[in-house]
């Protein structure tokens, strides 16, 4: 993919802004997790941990290149890390955000997890297989916030849902090369409505 | 949707119980409130005022007179603050504490 040098240092710098908010939320779960001993705030935390770790890759990775010639196979390995530990992160997050109160629930997301696991056989692109995970995270946040109608469960709807449509925008992009920075701007916009909620839900009363 | 919490964790339990203890100001709050508003039992309810004396987060007031009342320290005051603030990111995340 040709991409300008200009763009590639803007996108550079969204993803990893976007890497220490994830890094914030790490750090804010394994605090959550220290207080109150719900291991599922742990599990949130290595997601988080995990996404912010592939992304830190990415820009060091992609960085590196900018200064050396590239090799296809290094490039290509750093690619497929960043996308393997986001497919890990989210997958993280579709267990640590499981809806609990409703046994029905817990067979449809098990149902769900077999038709993912059906689709990556048939399709084995990493940014389909993350669109298809994401689409369970965004379909638990949206149960969430039917149900408690907070403010703080609305940012990370709203969060979850702007990264699955970076997600979508990526996998366009081999059509419509424009839509790359967009991807990357839906992203950063994603992990801002994060640090939203980061902040509203830190403050005191 | 149902709001039925089934269980409670030990941390919600001593969070709803020093709520109950904040809510009387700063006169205090006796065990009988107490017991009421975090709904537990007399037995769960001794045992838990003991953690919470003994960790400095509530203060007893005249321990042995009738009039026992409990009290909120700065400590405990600063653990609810942050139990809230944690609460709040749980929930932001269909995660219950």
């Amino acid at each position: 993919m040709q991409v300008d040098p200009g763009i590639i240092r803007l996108d550079l710098l969204f993803e990893a802004v976007s890497g220490i908010i994830a890094l914030m939320v790490s750090y804010y779960a394994t605090k959550a997790y220290r207080l109150t001993g719900e291991k599922r705030l742990s599990d949130l935390s290595t997601g988080f941990l995990v996404l912010s770790a592939g992304m830190f890759g990415r820009v060091i990775g992609t960085w590196y290149f900018l200064v050396r010639e590239p090799t296809d196979v290094i490039s290509d390995i750093v690619t497929i890390a960043y996308g393997v530990s986001r497919i890990m992160a989210y997958a993280i997050f579709v267990i640590s955000t499981k809806p609990t109160r409703r046994e029905t629930e817990n067979q449809d997301t098990a149902s769900v997890t077999m038709l993912l696991m059906a689709t990556f056989l048939v399709n084995p692109s990493l940014e389909i297989v993350a669109i298809l995970v994401l689409v369970v995270v965004v379909l638990q946040a949206i149960l969430n916030y039917l149900a408690t109608r907070s403010k703080f469960a609305r940012y990370v709807l709203v969060g979850f849902f702007l990264i699955l449509l970076s997600h979508i925008m990526m996998a366009q992009v081999a059509a419509a090369p424009g839509l790359y920075l967009l991807s990357q701007g839906a992203q950063f916009l994603g992990f801002l409505s994060l640090l939203v909620m980061l902040y509203k839900a830190g403050r005191n009363v | 949707m149902s709001k039925k919490r089934p269980y409670r964790s030990k941390m919600r339990i001593l969070a709803d119980m020093m709520r109950a203890i904040q809510s009387e100001g700063e006169e205090g709050t006796g065990p009988t409130k107490i017991l009421y508003a975090a709904n537990l039992s007399h037995d769960r309810l001794t045992q838990y005022l003991e953690e919470l004396v003994e960790k400095a987060l509530v203060q007893e007031v005249g321990p042995d007179s009738n009039n026992r009342s409990y009290l909120l320290t700065e400590k405990g005051r600063e653990f609810l603050r942050e139990f809230l603030r944690m609460e709040r990111f749980s929930e932001a995340f269909g995660i219950e504490i």
